[in-house]
């Protein structure tokens, strides 16, 4: 029983024999979905057989958990009305990152405040939906699925996902579980966890691809466990070798014993993941990763610090890493979190949930600055900021400027947009 | 579509935590109608009980680099193991299998981390909790849960104040504990955390208790009604509100029947709920309808999928090879008892379906089949094994493509084994 646990087609059992048994057994009217489990298993070597070309733009979102205080994130320090709000959950001025129109990153953000000064950040004040949903689910699925009045099952980038070729590559999230954001009616996005993915080998891998064989009398949820089990062996394939590996050097970074410093928390790491397999050609246009934590309703200030710390660091290495493969060009990251946090500081250090918070897009596609109106800390609603620029104006720009795609196709006649890229 | 299997599969799978061997061919003589009185009228004593994991308080914790922390540290992680084992253990065990279901519904739906409580004590006093009123009265039980020192340590009821509320346990009362999303104003969300106000919980042991000094005495107005309430008073305004039993069938359609499809409208579960009394909500659901509708599938959660492999398969959590793995692969897959995501929830369906977790399936079930003893499968002639898997998993059909896929894999037991639980068939339950 020794089989040779190599990812040929015919090695994963799906060989001329194996197929027309399978189609015997099966009937004629599988011979379309057997056709499609060979050509998933072309998919196999597309990170290196059919890399993404270069200069096609790529997207990588970044997803902040729990509700990132966006007044502690873009700090309107000079406006005496925030020292009000939260007399002791404040900065003092001196130790922050100013930018223009009397705001300043959070000091832990000099990753992104170095990006800022070459020009390379848009940021987005005030970006919400109408009528602020404050819980954390309901408010992570309407920016999710970009819908905030229907609720809709698939994401915003599934819908764009369902208007392209099928490809398991296309689109890729970084962790075992998928998020909303890349499902898709037609297809979704493949998930991705730190370690990477191992096929089965030998005769169970050949077993299992058997058993992930589409069937025509599979029902929704069972083609769907089916096409999970199939993906493995397309993704994992191309995927595994080059995770091992080393990651692109950052070569104008500090180093600290060997490595880039910068951390080493958990986007750090999904983040080196990206680098390596955009380093690689991954045919892949669209990337989810995230961090959690953000839900600060106590003792905020060092948490959040450390948090912000993370992901400015983190970004700014990635784009850094990504240099030597002649990529970071056409990379655009994208950084938001479900809502913003109330203005006022609660009795524990804290805040709770609260409404619009500001967005980052980040690369050099993007043309630099401030966008959006900065929410007035005196015509506060019921206690919250106002929103003063809908997600979807940035969503449909994000559409059509880094993914080149009609913004009607995931969002309907949807009309406002921000122009934070440079013109191509 | 056999629909007298469609429905004991769905009794055994969803109601339970699936069959032990034999049992799923013995219902099928039983007939459907007797198996459901079966579910719904369980011996009175869980023979199958485990007994209750030793948890003490295990007070502060010490100060970074002294002594005491070391062994705090040993103590702490023993118990968090300790109450992981047991509860896996108990839901292979129970012979009580609709309480058991019911006490992992509950679990998910007052959500509620280890990750933040941090000590083993507030979660298990909670898992009591979710026991006593398993199928019991909701009113009672939302009362109990306000009490509860592990909730109240989750959503920060310590936090919340006279001086300063705060609304975290207020609103998810309102949204995700009894209600439901935009069944109440913002205003209800404040007015109802003042009436949250005054308590405070020992972490390490979970006790909470009553402090007049942070406690708002002045009347509030949640959903129409003004008064001085107490916490009691106002859950059980909540409570009986309409929404609520809309609610609670809605939760119970989400995680028995379908998170697909939503509850259909004037579903009779709502009507069984009038008493506040969840038992009827299960009878009503159970004897109706909706089990014998091929259209409602949904996939089974990875505890659900593991602790039905080690029911088949005559497995105790507590026994396998290495704690450490189990709980490894249980994390991969995303899914650990008293670690739920956050306080909606575990996730459904497709979230479940990734090609990750398709991976760690295949490693996990490939562990535990190298654990199991498989000799009553190796006794049946190889062309009836996948029909004995069918029974033994409370599989209601192979596909095509599964039944081919066993075939060619019925002489070597251990590998047909892995493919039966990997299955499509088995991870859905139709």
């Amino acid at each position: 029983m020794n089989e040779i646990p190599k990812m040929s087609a015919e090695q994963l059992g799906m060989s001329k024999y194996t197929r027309r048994q399978f189609l015997k057994f099966s009937g004629a009217a599988t011979a379309a979905t057997a056709a499609s489990v060979l050509s998933m298993n072309d998919i196999a070597e597309a990170a290196i057989s059919r890399p993404l070309p270069l200069g096609t733009p790529i997207l990588v979102v970044v997803s902040l958990y729990g509700g990132n205080d966006g007044l502690n994130t873009v700090i309107p320090y000079q406006d005496s009305n925030y020292y009000a709000a939260r007399p002791t959950l404040n900065y003092k001025p001196e130790t922050l990152l100013p930018l223009t129109d009397g705001l300043a990153l959070n000091a832990s953000m000099t990753g992104i405040k170095s990006l800022w000064d070459a020009q390379k950040v848009a940021i987005v004040r005030g970006v919400g939906y109408p009528k602020p949903d404050r819980s954390h689910f309901s408010s992570m699925a309407i920016w999710q699925t970009g819908s905030p009045q229907t609720h809709l099952s698939t994401g915003w980038l599934g819908r764009w996902l369902d208007n392209q070729a099928i490809d398991p590559m296309m689109a890729i999230s970084l962790g075992s579980v998928l998020p909303p954001l890349l499902a898709g009616a037609k297809q979704s996005g493949s998930a991705l966890p730190l370690g990477g993915l191992a096929i089965p080998a030998g005769a169970i891998g050949k077993a299992c691809l058997r058993l992930s064989a589409a069937s025509q009398r599979d029902s929704k949820l069972s083609a769907a466990a089916a096409t999970s089990m199939r993906n493995l062996f397309s993704v994992s394939g191309s995927v595994t070798p080059v995770l091992a590996q080393p990651a692109p050097v950052a070569d104008d970074l500090p180093t600290v014993a060997g490595g880039n410093a910068g951390g080493d928390s958990n986007l750090t790491q999904q983040l080196n993941i990206v680098a390596k397999l955009i380093a690689a050609g991954a045919p892949t246009k669209v990337w989810s990763v995230s961090l959690g934590g953000f839900d600060t309703h106590a003792n905020e200030a060092n948490a959040q610090a450390a948090l912000l710390g993370t992901v400015s660091s983190s970004i700014s290495k990635f784009l850094s890493q990504m240099k030597a493969s002649g990529r970071s060009k056409d990379i655009t990251v994208m950084v938001y979190s479900e809502f913003g946090r109330r203005v006022k500081a609660n009795g524990s250090d804290g805040t709770d949930h609260g409404t619009a918070g500001p967005m980052f897009l980040i690369g050099d596609r993007v043309q630099g600055g401030m966008y959006g109106d900065q929410p007035s800390l005196t015509k506060l609603i019921d206690g919250d900021l106002a929103v003063t620029t809908d997600f979807r104006d940035v969503y449909s720009s994000v559409i059509e400027s880094v993914l080149q795609t009609p913004a009607e196709k995931v969002l309907g006649n949807w009309s406002g947009r921000v122009k934070t890229f440079k013109s191509a | 579509m056999d629909l007298k299997r469609l429905e004991l599969a769905r009794l055994y799978n969803r109601f339970g935590f699936g069959p032990r061997p034999g049992e799923f061919a013995q219902a099928l003589k039983a007939g459907v109608a007797a198996t459901k009185q079966s579910f719904l009228n369980p011996p009175l004593i869980d023979s199958g009980a485990v007994a209750l994991p030793v948890v003490t308080d295990l007070g502060k914790r010490p100060e970074p680099n002294t002594p005491e922390i070391i062994a705090f540290a040993r103590q702490l992680r023993s118990q968090n193991e300790g109450i992981e084992l047991w509860w896996l253990d108990q839901m292979v065990a129970t012979n009580k299998a609709l309480q058991e279901k019911m006490v992992w519904f509950w679990h998910g739906h007052w959500a509620t981390s280890i990750g933040k409580v941090n000590y083993a004590m507030p979660m298990l006093k909670q898992n009591e909790t979710f026991r006593k009123y398993a199928t019991g009265n909701f009113n009672e039980f939302a009362k109990a849960m306000f009490m509860d020192g592990a909730m109240q340590i989750w959503l920060d009821g310590g936090e919340n104040t006279l001086k300063a509320p705060n609304e975290n346990f207020s609103r998810e009362m309102m949204e995700l504990f009894v209600l439901g999303v935009n069944r109440y104003t913002e205003t209800d969300v404040k007015e109802l955390a003042r009436a949250f106000t005054g308590y405070q919980v020992s972490r390490s042991s979970g006790v909470v208790v009553y402090n007049e000094k942070r406690r708002d005495m002045k009347s509030v107005t949640i959903l129409g009604k003004s008064a001085v309430m107490s916490p009691d008073d106002a859950i059980a305004h909540l409570v009986s509100q309409p929404n609520c039993a809309q609610f609670i069938a809605e939760r119970i359609w989400y995680r028995f029947v379908s998170s697909q499809q939503p509850l259909p409208t004037n579903h009779s579960m709502v009507n069984a709920f009038a008493g506040r009394e969840i038992a009827p909500v299960l009878a009503t659901l159970i004897n109706g309808t909706d089990l014998a509708n091929p259209q409602y599938e949904i996939v089974k959660s990875p505890v659900e999928w593991f602790v039905g492999v080690c029911r088949a398969l005559s497995l105790t959590p507590s026994k396998l090879d290495s704690f450490n793995k189990l709980h490894g692969y249980l994390e991969k897959l995303s899914q650990v008892p008293f670690s739920p995501p956050n306080v909606g929830g575990w996730p459904t369906d497709e979230a479940w379906l990734s090609s990750a977790s398709a991976q760690f399936r295949i490693a996990f079930a490939t562990w535990l089949v190298n654990q199991a003893d498989l000799s009553a499968i190796e006794a049946q002639v190889p062309a009836s094994r996948a029909a004995y898997l069918a029974d033994l998993l409370a599989v209601v059909e192979w596909s095509p493509r599964t039944a081919f896929a066993l075939r060619e894999v019925r002489d070597v037991v251990p590998r047909l084994v892995i493919l039966a639980v990997c299955s499509p068939e088995y991870v859905v339950s139709a």
